[in-house]
């Protein structure tokens, strides 16, 4: 079969593709049973796998480096001065040649047994030290934030390409039968420059695209009924529509039978998912420890702490934004990098602290990869004249906890300024090639045949990042 | 002695700067696709049930070829099958039960011609083939990226494809005014339309410091990388970084297409007095100047604030007047051309060698030199891409329109007939079918007639073989019709059809339906979301909704819709629960659902029996069996009519076309 149809279309050739041929084989005892498999049902991965689940904490707008996990000392000395030459250049989207560098207002402090450094502005974040990988040498092709977001999610710099959530879910299928297996959950403040298309499934079938959870009491588009419709009249409706379907199909049929089984399972989603969103099920001192019910944190809690509740149900892949709207309701701090910091901080920093402890006392840190990171980081350089920084995806900072990653580490350095990542650099395609390894999945079997070209989420071959896994 | 010797000198550094022609193996120019058509006969049988089904040269080389693997043909579909077949093919969307009986009940022995014809003529054909090629050339109305600021007048390229498709416009024809419109026509309005498709990829603005080059050279790659997946069906975008790793595509062969679009600047031609326009101006511009300063404003607001400016902004939107009517275009302008050189790993600023233009080497005797200057340079480009000897358009548009009848392809590649791409499944009937296209002078239709009248085509897809699904199960070999689902289009358009709520206005600006707030909360400019004002407009076909990069309606996401973001030559057809919410839950069907009702109790004069038949003919062109029958009316008798036809638009029967 040829990979450029290598979408599934019916049990047959989902047992053939999924195991290798040998699924075949089971093909009619399956048929048998009278049993109709769901394109989303779990795959095996192409290694041992360390994790089975990833919630990306997108810091969108780009998070400083110089402000969080990367302490320049040097560039306090320098505060006010234009930077010295021996640092090379940068390419700014507004910072113009003549800008000064920018001393930070944040003091470093040593934090657990590792002794790893994070600054005053997570100082939830920083109780949980001993747990992280912190990447300190990320960088990224472009410096404006939509082609950045789309690399960062996507691999390209340009839309139309599966996001990392698209393409795991592809690979792995997903473990629940009642969850959409891939969720983004947006910021309620607005959108971001990439717009939907960065969480996207691109070329890939439709069955991989994310569902997008909103705030209020409709997390998820047609989960609910129509206003003015009662359960049980349309649960009659599906009932009949599922025995004229039948009473429509000769013999075997495993194409319609597919189609009825998603009914099936559409039906156990609309009756089964609004009680995993309901986070009012959780215990009280859960949702404190999250921050919910205050703020700031209250919005980012309740995201953090729903975005456990999917795991924990088998959901592979789940988005927690923070930022959106216009560019100061992002990390995005052209104006004045204290201001918009201390505020973006604020709401996220003891969620995403909470997350990382309950996923641990659970036990489920082990298997659910958090990663955590903007599309790039922010200038040393001094934007405006109330202290912003511009964007800057030379050298920026990111960190993974759980799955399999290796806590209390620091891997990569920028140089003295925090201007340009300078040891062991990591492109976003090594952090896709580590995410993708932690799962059991490999960037170079992880492919799609798309007008001719086998595409993967890593364009140019990535790197796994050895010193963490 | 010393100017020759400076001369030589001069001709050797300038010999080092510019990419060598290429040399191309022996068995590089034997690939299949790189090969001249050859004349083919249609094989010829003995037997008379062979020759009985041999009646087309199309069935003729599809048995021969079912034959050597001693698989046979399946009987032919009923003729009630066939019309909705038919219908949904060339219309996209169904038949009424008029039309059906009308058909069915003609006895002539011409009547399956004359229904061919019949739809080759309705004005839906072209709305339904166009939509194929606005794929292909992942047509969209947005810029994508971070503004996705809307082309207000793209609309008409999507109705120059209509129209073309309609009017059967000869494909040599169609491919020149599509890329060099403009230079072969420069007063010719649909010749300047047409050109608007060397601007339909996405386009990436922003603010601040501009990186001019950068964005130059992303502008020319969408431009290069288009012609390659339309035209050629080769994949020349994987030869921007280095050499082709599959394909004898070199990078310097990629970078002398490009060099074609090097002067090929954007051209807008206004369609508008200079008055109107200054008019116009001076409206928008303290409305902008006004919209802008509240942005600001929204940064610095909390949520409750910001949603106060923010319908505000929306309203201000709402208020602009329509910009006067525009054309856009291209122009090619020699003396602003960018330079183009090879690009080391496809980056603009590792510049190599220097290349002029020349299309791929493989394709040219050994050593064919660049071309000297041109001041029509994609005239040029589109002359060699038409020319009856290329080896590749007719093969490769003839196979697009076999994969739009027959759910795959001769080549299940449309997009690329290189190495890695799949072999042809029936070469000679590829050939035969790409001459025959040729010798028509470039019919469309004449292909659509060859095939629709073919047995082939008209066999049944309800086969049941174990022998034949043992040895073929992706029916490559065509021992039955492969039964398909609808597409999104087919889908939205039928429903309004039954419901009766179909509006059949054609051409135009594009309209944007009333959504939910949440999906335009995800836009990041959503008052770019300006509903169009007339409800009726709501109802018409999606090939005039508007193709917004950044939002696609759920309905036409979850059924497989692409995104207009790269070129897509065949659609996934996926089945999962999102779509079932979607049919069940959503807005847009349970709206259809209730009028679908109206429209059955009124039909049937409320007699339940006659609901159930009428439903089944309407949706699915044909009568309930027995136990459809019987399920349906204890459903029909127990149920509120909008239960009993939402569950019909839920149908199988519905959503499949045998």
């Amino acid at each position: 079969m040829s990979e450029h149809i290598r979408y599934t279309r019916n049990r047959r050739e989902f047992l053939s593709d999924a195991f290798c041929g040998f699924g075949a084989l089971a093909y009619g005892a399956l048929e048998a049973q009278g049993a109709v498999v769901n394109p989303l049902s779990p795959k095996l991965p192409h290694h041992a796998a360390k994790a089975k689940s990833i919630i990306f904490l997108f810091m969108a707008g780009g998070p400083s480096h110089m402000e969080t996990f990367d302490p320049k000392p040097l560039l306090n000395q320098l505060h006010g001065q234009k930077r010295p030459a021996e640092f090379g250049e940068a390419k700014y989207q507004f910072v113009q040649p003549n800008a000064t560098l920018l001393g930070t207002k944040r003091s470093f402090k040593k934090y657990g047994k590792s002794g790893i450094e994070v600054s005053d502005l997570l100082p939830y974040t920083a109780e949980c030290v001993d747990d992280l990988a912190i990447l300190r040498s990320c960088h990224g092709d472009m410096v404006v934030h939509s082609a950045a977001q789309y690399q960062m999610m996507t691999g390209r710099i340009i839309p139309g390409f599966p996001s990392m959530g698209a393409w795991t879910v592809y690979g792995l299928g997903t473990e629940s039968d009642n969850l959409p297996a891939y969720c983004v959950l947006p910021d309620p403040h607005g959108a971001l420059e990439a717009g939907q298309p960065m969480y996207m499934h691109g070329f890939l079938p439709a069955v991989y695209q994310p569902t997008m959870m909103r705030p209020g009491n409709k997390p998820v588009l047609n989960l609910g009924l129509p206003p003015g419709v009662q359960l049980e009249e349309r649960t009659k409706t599906i009932q009949y529509l599922k025995a004229m379907n039948r009473a429509g199909i000769q013999g075997e049929d495993t194409e319609l039978e597919a189609r009825i089984s998603a009914y099936d399972l559409a039906f156990k989603m609309q009756m089964e998912a609004p009680e995993v969103f309901d986070i009012q099920k959780e215990d009280e001192a859960t949702r404190e420890m999250y921050g919910v019910g205050k703020e700031p944190t209250d919005d980012y809690g309740r995201r953090c702490l729903l975005a456990r509740r999917l795991v924990e149900k088998g959901v592979r892949f789940v988005c927690v934004t923070s930022g959106g709207g216009p560019g100061n309701l992002q990390w995005d701090a052209h104006d004045d990098v204290e201001e918009n910091h201390l505020r973006m901080a604020k709401q996220t920093d003891q969620p995403v602290a909470a997350l990382l402890k309950d996923l641990k006392r659970r036990g489920l840190l082990d298997q659910t990869l958090v990663l955590w990171g903007g599309e790039f980081g922010r200038s040393p350089e001094s934007q405006g004249n109330k202290g912003g920084r511009d964007h800057h995806n030379l050298g920026f900072s990111m960190w993974m906890a759980g799955g399999g990653i290796k806590g209390g580490t620091v891997v990569g350095a920028t140089d003295a300024i925090g201007l340009r990542a300078v040891e062991k650099p990591q492109h976003f395609r090594d952090i896709h090639t580590t995410v993708l390894n932690q799962m059991g999945l490999n960037q170079h079997a992880l492919s799609y045949m798309h007008l001719g070209r086998k595409e993967r989420l890593t364009e140019i071959e990535g790197m796994v990042i050895k010193e963490i896994v | 002695m010393r100017t020759l010797l400076a001369v030589v000198l001069c001709l050797n550094l300038v010999a080092a700067n510019i990419a060598p022609l290429g040399k191309y193996t022996a068995v590089e120019k034997r690939h299949w696709a790189f090969q001249p058509r050859s004349s083919v006969e249609p094989p010829k049988f003995e037997a008379p049930a062979d020759q009985a089904f041999a009646r087309t040269p199309i069935d003729a080389f599809v048995l021969a070829k079912l034959k050597k693997s001693e698989l046979a043909p399946s009987v032919m579909a009923s003729r009630q099958t066939l019309a909705r077949r038919v219908y949904f093919d060339l219309t996209g969307l169904p038949p009424t039960p008029q039309q059906l009986d009308a058909f069915v009940n003609d006895k002539r022995p011409d009547t399956w011609k004359r229904l061919v014809n019949q739809l080759l003529d309705s004005p839906h054909y072209g709305e339904r083939w166009g939509q194929h090629w606005l794929d292909v050339v992942r047509f969209a109305e947005t810029d994508g990226f971070e503004y996705d600021t809307h082309r207000t007048e793209a609309y008409r390229y999507r109705d120059y494809v209509i129209r073309a498709f309609q009017n059967d416009k000869p494909y040599d024809k169609f491919i020149t005014e599509q890329l060099a419109g403009d230079e072969i026509e420069t007063q010719e309005q649909e010749a300047l339309i047409a050109s608007g498709f060397n601007r339909l990829g996405p386009l990436r603005k922003n603010a601040g410091n501009q990186e001019v080059s950068s964005s130059r050279n992303e502008v020319l790659t969408e431009m290069t990388n288009a012609v390659g997946a339309a035209f050629l069906g080769v994949t020349l975008g994987c030869a921007r970084c280095h050499d082709h790793k599959f394909d004898p595509i070199r990078q310097s062969d990629y970078y002398r297409m490009q060099a074609y679009f090097a002067g090929t600047l954007e051209n807008d031609f206004p369609l508008s007095s200079r008055e109107e326009r200054v008019t116009w101006e001076a409206t928008i511009k303290p409305i902008d100047a006004k919209i802008k300063q509240m942005q600001g404003e929204m940064a610095k607001s909390d949520p409750v604030k910001k949603k106060e400016i923010e319908d505000e902004i929306l309203s201000l939107e709402k208020g602009k007047p329509a910009p006067p009517p525009t054309l856009y275009s291209v122009k090619s302008d020699m003396e602003q051309k960018s330079p183009i050189h090879l690009l080391a790993r496809g980056e603009y600023s590792a510049k190599g060698d220097a290349v002029g233009m020349r299309p791929m080497g493989v394709l040219l005797p050994e050593g064919t030199p660049e071309e000297g200057p041109l001041d029509k340079p994609r005239a040029k480009l589109a002359s060699w891409i038409a020319s009856k000897d290329n080896p590749l358009t007719a093969r490769v548009m003839v196979n697009r329109i076999w994969q739009y009848h027959f759910g795959q392809g001769i080549v299940v590649t449309p997009n690329d007939f290189g190495r890695m791409g799949g072999r042809p499944s029936h070469t000679e009937l590829l050939d035969y079918l790409a001459n025959e296209f040729v010798n028509s002078g470039y019919s469309v239709k004449h292909v659509h007639r060859l095939i629709l009248n073919s047995n082939t085509w008209m066999q049944s897809s309800e086969t049941v073989s174990a022998k034949a699904f043992e040895k073929d199960p992706e029916n490559k070999l065509y021992w039955k019709f492969s039964r398909r689902r609808l597409g999104a289009e087919e889908l939205r358009d039928s429903m309004l059809m039954l419901s009766g709520k179909l509006n059949p206005k054609q051409g135009g600006p594009s309209v944007l339906v009333p959504i939910e707030k949440e999906l335009t909360e995800a836009l990041y400019k959503p008052s770019q979301w300006q509903v169009t004002e007339d409800p009726a407009e709501h109802k018409r076909r999606s090939i005039y909704l508007i193709a917004k990069r950044n939002l696609h309606l759920p309905m036409m996401e979850v059924f497989d819709a692409p995104d207009g973001l790269v070129s897509c030559a065949r659609r996934e057809t996926s089945t999962h629960a999102p779509q079932a919410l979607e049919l069940l839950n959503g807005t847009f069907s349970n709206e259809q659902a209730e009028a679908f009702a109206a429209k059955l109790l009124k039909l049937s004069g409320g007699k339940t029996e006659r609901m159930v038949e009428q439903a089944y003919r309407l949706v699915a062109g044909r009568l309930p069996s027995l136990k459809e029958r019987q399920v349906a009316i204890e459903f029909a008798r127990t149920a509120k009519p909008r239960e009993f036809a939402l569950a019909m638009l839920n149908l199988n029967a519905f959503l499949y076309v045998n």
